[in-house]
């Protein structure tokens, strides 16, 4: 085919005579005479948006994303960069799994559907938990999902949902909308130092809560001490607690089943996708007693014709197209391949990967916030706690001072107060970070 | 034509094994900088060598079936090529930028997705558009609490209800629930439209919105849609456009000028972004100019030092952590930007003409026409699972079955503008050839995918749900 | 096709069967409703000691593809629920008056059977 197209749908493979002799058999006049469309609706303009060959198509979409500055980012807060090796690409970029639907004729998609049966499995392994779903969009529409759980659940009566001040505004807003539709309502607790204030959780606790939310690691990368007396508090007032995670904290934090959590969400993408603008996947763990209410497909192993063990989507009565107004969640479309490339990446680096890349996390944001704590103008960590990933800078100067100097020198942190930046490092930006200390030793001043 | 799909096989019990058989190694955290308090023990997972895992998944890859291998005519889904190039737009390095970056320093993701905004608006005849929802289902969410938002706006909090017609999408139906309101459900009429007559009775104080796909899960247009919308609106309801089958209607008709107020796009249908074997997707919402205040937060906007990030005055806020699924999105553009006028229009002629054809040379009635992009014809006194489960052994993969309802065993079929004329004799020669073959061979179909027909009901009575809950679940019955 | 509609059984018209013992009664689906749902896979029940209002909604039994909802026949207390059906829910459609009964009621209201269908009017329904 030719790269340039005047005349249709590059994608399309018709010719002129093909087109005719198929108007002829459908017995049409022209294609136009197909639609039945009543004419007061039938667009007569035009969209304006001109037709492009691949190679002009790619310059101008190339152009448009030059335009973002070459940032070396030292950021996280939700979102993390992790080396995804070439492996992944090259076999998640599979056509056989790249463009293949849901897995409704499961016959002729046992590879995806085992490669999704193995991505829960590491799941249940890194929670501990029992059961895991094959995906929800990304770590705020997964903890949406576990609110709305809990009230489906005949053992919990509360309609309020209790969550830390520091969370990110935008997972609030996700979690406001979600809990507005069951009449929940979305209360926060207080953090002492960036982990949980046990003592003001316990004062606003009552047996009107639904579900205690609490992150490990926090979203100021600090390491949360006090998961037990959650569960706890959780466990006295008939609460579910559900605890945000990712898989690479996973690997090494306290394991979820151990503290008394009842559903893990978060965002998975912290392996397999890199960084990509928020694109994320929501994993989604909870206890079996639970399963029924369980949002979103769900993988299990089943037995063919010939007895052996394939894998299957099952329990689907929880889902819309079955259940429609009553079921689990709305959820159609997933992740399921983002699911896909991180489990590559988490076979990839294998338990001792995967471990070692975790420690990885808490020496490096130990390092360098220590390195940091050295510059004049900055105290670091901010927090009297272990870090993961990142930690919270004190600056003497304004906090949106020192973003802008460190954006201008080609470096990306996160203000998150008037003398406050947070700062992430992991193995991606750790060959920028003596560049970094210097460009901040003078913006910070 | 006859298809051989690979299958690996391990032993009589198993095929390909799974990763945790192939080795698993537990690793302990006694050496972790963090005190033992703050650790789990152990961890134990699959431990395999680059060469052997590529080999995995290699295989895994030769066991499934995406539309590089074969026609794809699965209703509703609008399964047609995702062109490489897209992908290696999305993979360009200059992607990959942080959501938290100053936007001075992502001027150039906001150029896009000001763009896209720009475009779908065009496309659907739309004012505004959001592009943060990920998926279809989170369109509709956040498109109903757009109307539910404007109705609180205008003192009309009291609407409590949205009718959804009975073929609809499962979803709408679910994401009318999720936002707070009770769902009625709306008969068709006997030609499979939505019945004025029904749709007067169900209208009232109550009503927040009515949503509607155009053309129909059936295929045909809701050639009423003006007095829908009169009637919707009249009582001051708001009209929802279902996206599901926008690729029927591209260049020739957009829901802007049929009179819906909101609607979603499923850019993995219609703009061509791979399925993923069930995800990623993008449901960005258009909207007229009355509900744009109401959008989610935050909207891209120009100005004159560039493009900024705008919090619409009444936003619901945020539907999804970040800005959405910004690779899909990158997909999307560069899809559209590639098709312009001529081969947006031409994609939906193409469809319509090719669903035309194959319907023609099938021996299996379609009961409702005239469709557009996808009919539904009936598998009469055959079981349409069957009959679906048997095409796979003819190379093709079968369309969506048992639904619509309306449709008995129905074999919902869409083979998208991308298949060819002969290839389109192919698939009518596969349905016409599983029409002809007697029950018993339909019902012990497939015989060559990589596995032979499932088990569904053992699969949901004993849930075996990861490898640590497996067991002795090799095959055969376990009681 | 014929469906067992047995002769002492009282039936509702959403195919729920009930069999009084003197103040009690007990309680399942019928063989046509178990055939139209398929293979059933799961089914939810009550808590002994829940009131059952009759007319309403107290379970679901499900199949893979198809939820449906179980109404009760007659008010009462749940006195007893069949444990088996959660392991062996294949009871439902191997003996839907035997062993796949669903559970066992104290009657709020004798009465009540009287208003229920016999087995000769529920026949005919699903003639």
């Amino acid at each position: 085919m030719s790269d340039n197209h005047s005349r249709g749908s590059p994608y399309a493979p018709h010719t002129e005579a093909m087109t005719m002799a198929m108007l002829d058999a459908v017995d049409a006049e022209s294609e136009a005479a197909l639609f039945d469309i009543p004419d007061t609706v039938t667009f007569d303009g035009k969209f304006d948006i001109p037709e492009r060959s691949e190679r002009a198509t790619r310059r101008h979409v190339e152009g448009i994303l030059g335009r973002n500055d070459d940032l070396t980012a030292f950021m996280g807060r939700g979102h993390y960069d992790h080396y995804v090796p070439s492996v992944v690409e090259d076999l998640a970029g599979r056509s056989e799994f790249l463009t293949s639907y849901t897995q409704y004729q499961p016959e002729v998609a046992q590879g995806f559907l085992q490669a999704l049966f193995e991505y829960q499995s590491m799941l249940v392994a890194l929670t501990g938990l029992d059961v895991a779903n094959c995906s929800m969009y990304d770590g705020a529409t997964a903890l949406g999902e576990a609110v709305t759980l809990s009230q489906r659940v005949r053992s919990i009566s509360g309609d309020r949902v209790l969550v830390p001040d520091l969370l990110r505004d935008g997972k609030r807003e996700v979690l406001e909308n979600y809990a507005a539709g069951p009449g929940v309502i979305v209360d926060t607790y207080s953090t002492a130092d960036g982990n949980v204030d046990t003592a003001a959780l316990e004062e606003t606790f009552d047996d009107d809560v639904a579900m205690v939310y609490a992150e490990n690691p926090t979203v100021r990368g600090t390491i949360e001490e006090h998961l037990s007396a959650v569960g706890d508090l959780a466990d006295a007032h008939d609460a579910l607690f559900c605890l945000g995670s990712d898989p690479v904290a996973l690997a090494l934090l306290e394991a979820p089943a151990s503290v008394g959590t009842d559903i893990v969400v978060g965002d998975a993408s912290s392996l397999g996708i890199g960084t990509a603008y928020g694109f994320g996947l929501g994993l989604f763990v909870t206890r079996e007693e639970y399963l029924r209410q369980v949002p979103g497909r769900l993988v299990g192993a089943a037995t063919d014709e010939s007895d052996r063990r394939t894998y299957t989507l099952t329990l689907q009565t929880r889902e819309q197209h079955i259940r429609r107004e009553r079921a689990t969640s709305n959820i159609c479309t997933n992740q399921a391949w983002v699911a896909l490339r991180t489990a590559i990446h988490a076979v990839w680096l294998g338990p001792d990967g995967l471990l070692d890349l975790a420690e990885s996390c808490v020496t490096r944001a130990t390092d360098l916030a220590a390195r940091v704590d050295e510059i004049r103008g900055v105290k670091a960590p901010v927090h009297d706690r272990h870090h993961f990933r990142e930690f919270v800078a004190h600056t003497d100067q304004p906090a949106g001072a020192v973003r802008a100097g460190l954006a201008d020198n080609g470096y990306g942190v996160h203000a998150v107060g008037d003398h406050e930046i947070q700062i992430c490092v992991t193995e991606t930006t750790e060959r920028a970070v003596e560049e970094f200390i210097e460009t901040l030793a003078e913006v910070a001043v | 034509m006859r298809y051989d799909q690979a299958r690996w096989t391990n032993d009589e019990a198993r095929y390909e094994p799974l990763l945790s058989e192939k080795s698993t190694t537990e690793v302990s955290t006694d050496d972790s900088p963090l005190p033992d308090d703050l650790t789990r023990d152990s961890l134990a997972l699959p431990d395999l060598s680059e060469p052997e895992l590529a080999r995995h998944y290699t295989r895994l890859s030769q066991m499934n079936y995406g539309v590089e291998s074969g026609p794809f005519p699965l209703g509703s889904c609008t399964m047609k090529y995702n062109p490489s190039f897209t992908e290696d737009l999305a993979a360009h390095p200059a992607a990959a930028v942080h959501p938290d970056q100053p936007t001075r320093t992502t001027q150039g993701t906001l150029e896009l997705l000001f763009g896209l905004q720009d475009y779908l608006g065009r496309i659907g005849g739309m004012d505004a558009v959001s592009l943060q929802p990920p998926a279809g289902a989170a369109g509709e969410f956040a498109g109903i609490l757009v109307a539910k938002a404007s109705h609180e706006h205008s003192g009309e909090g009291q609407r409590s209800e949205v009718i959804v017609p009975e073929s609809a999408h499962g979803t709408n139906f679910a994401s009318a629930a999720m936002a707070g309101y009770d769902v009625v459900s709306l008969a068709s009429d006997d030609d499979g439209r939505v019945d004025l007559d029904a749709l007067e009775a169900a209208v009232g104080e109550e009503t927040a919105a009515l949503m509607l796909t155009n053309p129909n899960t059936l295929g045909l247009f809701e050639r009423d849609i003006e007095a829908i919308a009169d009637i919707v609106h009249d009582a001051g309801g708001l009209l929802y456009y279902d996206g599901a089958n926008l690729n029927a209607l591209l260049g020739q008709a957009r829901p802007g000028d049929m009179g819906f107020d909101v609607m979603h796009y499923n850019v993995h249908k219609t703009f061509a972004t791979p399925h993923g074997g069930g995800g990623p997707g993008a449901g960005p919402i258009g909207v007229t100019a009355e509900l744009a205040p109401f959008l989610p937060s935050p909207q891209v906007e120009r100005s004159d030092s560039g493009y900024e990030f705008v919090e619409p005055d009444h936003s619901i806020g945020k539907v999804h952590g970040f800005y959405g699924n910004w690779l899909v999105l990158v997909k999307a553009y560069a899809y559209i930007a590639r098709l312009g006028d001529g081969g947006l229009e031409d994609a939906s002629a193409k469809a319509v003409l090719n669903a035309n054809y194959l319907a023609e040379q099938m021996d299996f009635e379609v009961p409702f026409e005239p469709f557009h992009h996808e009919f539904v014809a009936s598998a009469g006194d055959r079981d349409a699972a069957d009959v679906a489960k048997r095409m796979l052994d003819h190379g093709v993969h079968p369309p969506t079955t048992k639904w619509p309802e309306i449709v008995s065993e129905a074999l919902m079929t869409e083979p998208t503008e991308v298949e060819s004329r002969r290839t389109l004799e192919h698939l009518a020669e596969a349905f016409n050839a599983v029409a002809d073959e007697d029950d018993e061979t339909l019902a012990a179909a497939p015989e060559s995918t990589a596995a032979r027909r499932i088990d569904q009901v053992r699969a949901a009575r004993e849930p075996r749900l990861s490898w640590q809950s497996l067991g002795e679940y090799t095959g055969g019955r376990t009681h | 096709m014929s469906f067992n509609v047995p002769d002492d059984l009282r039936y509702l018209d959403t195919h729920e069967w009930v069999r009084q013992d003197d103040d009690t009664a007990t309680v399942g689906i019928s063989d046509f409703a178990q055939d139209e749902l398929g293979d059933v896979v799961f089914v939810e029940l009550p808590d002994e000691g829940d009131e059952l209002t009759a007319g309403t909604d107290f379970g679901v039994v499900e199949s893979i593809k198809a939820v449906s909802d179980v109404y009760a026949p007659v008010s009462g207390t749940v006195t007893a629920v069949n444990d088996d059906l959660i392991d062996r829910p294949e009871l439902l459609n191997e003996d839907p008056y035997g062993d796949g009964w669903l559970l066992e009621l104290e009657l709020a209201d004798e009465s009540e059977l009287d208003g229920l269908l016999s087995p000769d009017e529920y026949s005919d329904q699903i003639a």
